[in-house]
């Protein structure tokens, strides 16, 4: 019984780390995949007017454009050469800190009607 | 060229999701849907392209960008881009 108790903390805390994703780790990947050569140093200015603002974007949307790059030119995915590219050797970690991190940052995107 | 006065009229396949704050898909994923507002009008008219072409594949804006004409979707591309956190 103990050991189910500790196996299903251990279970927890290795979820919640997935799903909340840790900022620091995340600004860390950031510059070792240079996301910013084209979303821009501040992640709100991109160089290209083609590419994203990213900043302060939602954290869950993030996982799922990311993860979606990852599966491709298959179901619930998206084919794109360069972010294809780019998410290939990322963990589901590493998007999930990617993402923490491009949530932490101040932007300009809004939701409106 | 996008017009975003002549948007208004188009946009109300977008308000439904995009204009509520905290709106979350709920299929094939459950996430907050993006906001959209302040994206520049080329990433926009891109990104609605690659769901029409369908190298983005989601369902719903599958079937919502198909529905839009190249025009539809340059007017609602420079809407959308003229967003900020002041001006609606």
């Amino acid at each position: 019984m103990k050991k189910l108790l500790i196996a299903l903390a251990c279970a927890t805390v290795s979820y919640s780390a997935v799903a909340g994703g840790n900022i620091e780790a995340g600004k860390a990947l950031t510059e070792k995949y240079s996301c910013f050569a084209c979303h821009g140093k501040d992640f709100n200015s991109p160089i290209d007017p083609s590419y994203p603002k990213l900043a302060g974007q939602h954290k869950d949307y993030l996982v799922h454009a990311l993860t979606a790059y990852k599966r491709g030119d298959a179901a619930n995915g998206r084919n794109n050469a360069i972010m294809g590219g780019q998410v290939k050797a990322l963990s589901d970690q590493d998007i999930s800190d990617i993402a923490a991190y491009l949530h932490s940052l101040p932007g300009s995107l809004v939701s409106h009607r | 060229m996008g017009n975003a006065q002549n948007a208004k009229a188009k946009i109300e396949m977008c308000i439904g999701c995009h204009g509520i704050p905290g709106y979350k898909a709920s299929f094939p994923e459950s996430f907050q849907v993006p906001m959209i507002g302040g994206q520049s009008a080329k990433f926009i008219e891109g990104a609605l392209k690659a769901y029409q072409k369908g190298d983005r594949k989601h369902p719903s804006m599958k079937g919502i960008a198909a529905s839009l004409s190249d025009q539809d979707i340059a007017d609602v591309a420079a809407y959308y881009s003229q967003q900020t956190a002041s001006a609606k």
